[in-house]
């Protein structure tokens, strides 16, 4: 049986202008399946955060065409690419933003309060879940710039899950933890893609971790060679 | 714990800032107070000028005004078709009073809106006591309508008003005539114009006014007695005052009572242009200083929220990176725009009536002035919330616009 297409990117050509003009991504195409897990690899300026923030909707300025869910996101207006992240994309940033003047616990509830699929005191309770499973619960009540870089990627991470994305997608989503929670990190990304038919894609400067995952992609100067 | 997540965030950024939040709300509090206040201040000393005037004035008074001569006369004179004309035309003096005054009450009395009207005889006259005389008028009254209109009692020093009824050549006279002419009540006193007969009268009453010329010239008789002095007859008289129900219409029933009468109806508004034009400045000037209230309250809360969404852009980024739409990002920063104009609001609205009554128990003491008039008029408490609220809401809409178009990937990558 043939699995359904999660995202499909088309040509993806991208530019900087400043300081200088500069072709960043040079027509990419990449089809991921749902519930596989993809790492992204290549050198440090290859391009991979920009093609990362292309596929999560978040940057509409490149050419090509991008679908999500069999749907084309290329050409939307941002309102409803902000309410398709909203449902569909968890993301995890390369440094972990957390919101510093809320706790935890509130950062992780955020997306789903916007969502307003579940009642607050369930989001409440997900959200605990969701800290639990990154072991950072006992941090549920403190501010978020009270906790240190690797528990604060912890709590990004249960956010990106809050709202249960058909894609997660990481920017180095483990390059602050120590090997015991990177591998706490894997395992559950792979649970997500094996038992939940959950998307992920990873970008990683971890080996062993891309080489665990059910592919490897790898960027050289702004196309996929592998 | 039941908000809308928009106004969580709001309240939570209002929460961690407090300081500026508090100065900020400060402005809008400073605002509203001062709005009350000024108000209050003006309303009370507008409606206090209003009464005095009209425990004075009438709020219409028909009389029959002078006209510019015209060549009608000539015409009558001259019946041979030739073109007359008047160059540099004089006023012509009308001192024969209304014609069938009673009939003309009658007619105005038709009108639903007319609550008082009573006829007068005003005449000019000098007071005279041994060698001492002093200009004056004197009003021919039926004093118990007069009562009715201008509330004659509070304004007696001496004696009963009503005995004007009793006393066929009674007279009530100011207090500055009776200092003037050392005069006391049951005294006697000459009265005389410039055509008639001279009268002595009977003091039965001394009154004063907070106006000094009018105490040092006024006084009041029956109308037979300012008829005699004008060597007038019975049917004499000089104009009618009427009240009507909101005085507020005066002007418009007395355009009515023109037409019907053919006579000049003057409203109070035109008798006190003066009073009027001193409402308008000071508006003005009240106007143009809540403005500017106003204004320096809402640049406050434009600067705390430009400078919070200077701070905040990473985080705004965020919120936008994991789905808050445009509209959701107003909403969060407007909220706090209209949180802080609230607050301010709801503060400076206990604190404005706080200044007002505090400044209504300044004692003045100036004539029947006792304290300083301010007026409750609850429109001004809502007028004031409305006001802060668009300033709050005009202020806070820019910055939530400007936080609105941030571009998550622009911030976020740094
Ligand atoms: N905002 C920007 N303006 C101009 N050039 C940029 C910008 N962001 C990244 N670049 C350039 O684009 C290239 C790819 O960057 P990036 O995608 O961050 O690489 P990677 O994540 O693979 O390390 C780099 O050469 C980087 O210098
Ligand atoms: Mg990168």
């Amino acid at each position: 049986m043939q699995k359904e297409t999660a995202l499909s990117a088309q040509n993806i050509v991208k530019y900087f202008h400043d300081p200088v003009d500069m072709k960043v991504l040079n027509g990419i195409n990449l089809d991921v399946l749902k519930g596989e897990f993809v790492s992204i690899v290549g050198k440090s300026g290859c391009g991979k955060s920009t093609l990362l923030y292309v596929l999560s909707t978040m940057d509409t300025d490149y050419e090509g065409e991008l679908i999500i869910n069999g749907a084309r996101a290329t050409g939307k207006s941002l309102n409803d690419l902000a309410r398709l992240r909203n449902e569909s994309i968890g993301f995890v940033f390369q440094f972990h933003y957390l919101l510093p003047d809320f706790t935890c616990l509130k950062n992780v509830m955020i997306p789903a309060l916007k969502l307003g699929k579940w009642s607050y005191k369930e989001v409440e309770e997900r959200a605990y879940e969701k800290l639990k499973m990154f072991g950072v619960h006992e941090q549920a009540l403190k501010k978020a710039n009270k906790l240190s870089g690797g528990q604060q990627q912890r709590v990004a991470i249960a956010r990106s899950l809050i709202n249960d994305p058909a894609i997660v997608m990481g920017d180095e989503p483990t390059g602050n933890l120590d090997s015991k929670n990177t591998g706490i990190v894997f395992d559950l990304f792979q649970q997500l893609s094996k038992e939940y038919n959950q998307t992920i894609i990873t970008v990683t400067h971890d080996e062993d971790f891309a080489r665990r995952s059910d592919r490897i992609v790898e960027m050289a100067d702004g196309s996929v060679i592998n | 714990m039941k908000f809308g997540v928009n106004t969580e965030i709001a309240l939570t950024y209002l929460f961690s800032r407090k300081k500026q939040t508090i100065i900020a709300a400060c402005g809008v509090m400073f605002g509203v107070s001062m709005f009350i206040f000024m108000q209050s201040l003006m309303k009370g000393t507008n409606d206090y000028f209003e009464k005095q005037s009209f425990a004075t004035t009438a709020h219409i008074k028909v009389y029959n005004e002078n006209k510019l001569a015209d060549k009608h006369i000539l015409e009558n004179y001259y019946k041979d078709g030739s073109v007359k004309m008047i160059t540099n035309p004089k006023m012509l003096l009308q001192n024969d009073g209304l014609l069938n005054p009673f009939g003309i009450i009658k007619n105005i009395k038709k009108n639903p809106n007319v609550t008082n009207i009573t006829p007068q005889v005003s005449a000019m006259v000098i007071y005279n006591s041994g060698s001492v005389t002093l200009n004056g008028t004197m009003a021919g009254v039926d004093i118990i309508e007069e009562d009715k209109m201008f509330d004659m009692q509070t304004n007696m020093v001496e004696g009963d008003f009503k005995d004007l009824v009793k006393v066929n050549n009674g007279i009530l006279i100011g207090k500055g005539i009776a200092d003037k002419l050392g005069l006391h009540m049951g005294d006697n006193i000459t009265v005389r114009s410039g055509k008639g007969a001279s009268q002595v009268m009977h003091i039965v009453g001394i009154f004063a006014t907070t106006i000094k010329q009018i105490d040092e010239s006024k006084s009041y008789s029956n109308i037979s007695q300012a008829q005699n002095i004008l060597g007038k007859d019975r049917s004499y008289v000089t104009e009618i005052k009427i009240n009507v129900k909101d005085y507020n219409t005066a002007p418009e029933i007395a355009h009515d009572i023109e037409t019907i009468t053919g006579y000049k109806a003057e409203s109070w508004v035109q008798a006190n242009e003066q009073i009027k034009a001193a409402f308008k400045i000071r508006a003005i000037i009240l106007n143009s200083v809540i403005g500017v209230i106003l204004l320096v309250a809402g640049f406050g809360i434009y600067n705390i929220l430009n400078m919070t969404i200077y701070e905040k852009i990473k985080e705004i980024a965020i919120l936008k990176a994991q789905g808050f739409t445009g509209p959701a990002v107003v909403s969060i920063f407007l909220q706090q725009a209209i949180y802080i104009g609230v607050l301010g609001a709801i503060v400076g609205l206990t604190f404005g009536y706080g200044i007002t009554l505090m400044v209504s128990k300044i004692y003045i003491g100036a004539g029947t002035l006792k304290y300083l008039p301010m007026s409750f008029y609850v429109p001004h408490y809502v007028e004031s919330v409305c006001f802060a609220v668009l300033t709050t809401v005009a202020a806070g809409y820019f910055p939530a616009r400007k936080a609105s178009k941030v571009d998550p990937v622009t911030i976020i990558r740094g």
